[in-house]
């Protein structure tokens, strides 16, 4: 699954009044000094992998209906979506993950050496606990 | 034979009934046509009415613009059919760019409805004949969403090809760029306002009747046309 971003603003010289409206409640509740604008946000997901054509095909749609481009602009963008972005992760920190895998591993092992030790140990106690027992009834 | 003139209905649209109301009242023969009609056939004239079509989702007019009738009217309208476009009429002819600008939120950010002066400032167009070049008259204004806004060249150009039809009188009520109300296209067929003249047809439910002239002017198109 991808993911593209069309990002719709007001042109800056037309008029927003609900940008100066969110700025005038931000002043109210004391947020001061924050001039808003106002748009909109569209997220368009396909199967599949983001080509140049479906890009243009984007930018086509945003032209035709998203928006009107006599009062707004318009901005395309590809965004990682959560899996895509895994794998992109991945793919870059591929050294520091095989590094940290490894020390993974080795911790593992070593809490696992540790487990070993621990239920020997606990096996031996209970050994020795139950000789105590047995000894105890012995006695 | 009275002139059919045809009202489209669009999802959300609220002066329909009015627009058939004023046709009939005025003498002509008005007709239905719905958003998901594939033909304007038969009609002499088209009105798109005021209301919120699709709910105003996107941009007022932005998703009726594209109403399988539409297509229709779009033909019709470039081949001279009369058009008008009031209130969200006004939108969606923006949107479908037989007109140029856009309309934006009021500037006063508050729905105004009230009764608006305006000036008339054009008689050349096929819905304005009936009026005088710098006569007074009152309609009928309520919306949210009508301050007209064009580029400088645009505006430019309106202005010296007299295609401002209308401007308010007595201060600017929503922002409009050269207190602009009401425009028409080049041909002069084309004609989109922001107020109302289906409510001032008749005396019980408005304190004018200047909106009458606006039928009449069509009309008489419409039988020198024959």
């Amino acid at each position: 699954m991808a993911r593209v971003v069309v990002d719709v603003m007001p042109k800056p010289e037309i008029l927003d009044p609900q940008g100066k409206a969110v700025t005038g409640a931000l002043a109210r509740l004391g947020f001061a000094g924050m001039s808003v604008r106002q748009g909109k946000r569209f997220e368009l997901e396909f199967d599949g992998e983001v080509t140049e054509e479906r890009l243009a095909e984007v930018r086509r749609a945003a032209e035709t209906l998203l928006a009107n481009t006599v009062i707004e602009t318009f901005d395309v963008r590809v965004e990682p979506t959560p899996e895509s972005a895994g794998a992109v992760d991945e793919a870059q920190n591929s050294q520091a993950g095989n590094n940290q895998a490894e020390n993974n591993k080795a911790e593992n092992s070593k809490a696992e050496n540790n487990k070993a030790e621990n239920s020997k140990a606990d096996g031996s106690e209970a050994q020795s606990a139950e000789e105590a027992e047995l000894a105890a009834r012995a006695g | 034979m009275s002139p059919k003139i045809g009202v489209v209905t669009f999802p959300g649209s609220l002066d329909d009934q009015d627009a058939l109301r004023a046709i009939r009242k005025c003498g002509g023969e008005p007709v239905s046509l719905w958003h998901g009609d594939d033909n304007v056939d038969g009609v002499d004239a088209v009105i798109l009415p005021g209301g919120f079509s699709y709910g105003d989702y996107l941009r007022c007019g932005a998703i009726s613009r594209f109403a399988p009738v539409m297509a229709e009217v779009i033909k019709a309208a470039e081949a001279g059919m009369p058009v008008l476009g009031i209130c969200n009429g006004f939108q969606i002819l923006c949107e479908a760019q037989l007109l140029p600008g856009a309309l934006i939120r009021n500037d006063v950010r508050v729905f105004v409805c009230k009764d608006q002066d305006l000036q008339v400032e054009s008689v050349d167009t096929t819905w304005t004949s009936e009026f005088t070049v710098g006569q007074t008259i009152t309609l009928v204004l309520k919306n949210g969403e009508g301050g007209y806004v064009a580029d400088e060249d645009t505006l430019r150009r309106l202005e010296g090809e007299g295609r401002v039809v209308f401007r308010y009188l007595n201060g600017n009520p929503n922002g409009s760029f050269h207190d602009i109300a009401g425009i028409c296209n080049e041909r002069g067929n084309v004609l989109g306002l922001m107020p109302h003249p289906e409510h001032n047809i008749d005396p019980l439910t408005g304190p004018t009747q200047d909106g009458r002239a606006f039928f009449s002017s069509v009309f008489n198109f419409l039988a020198a046309k024959v």
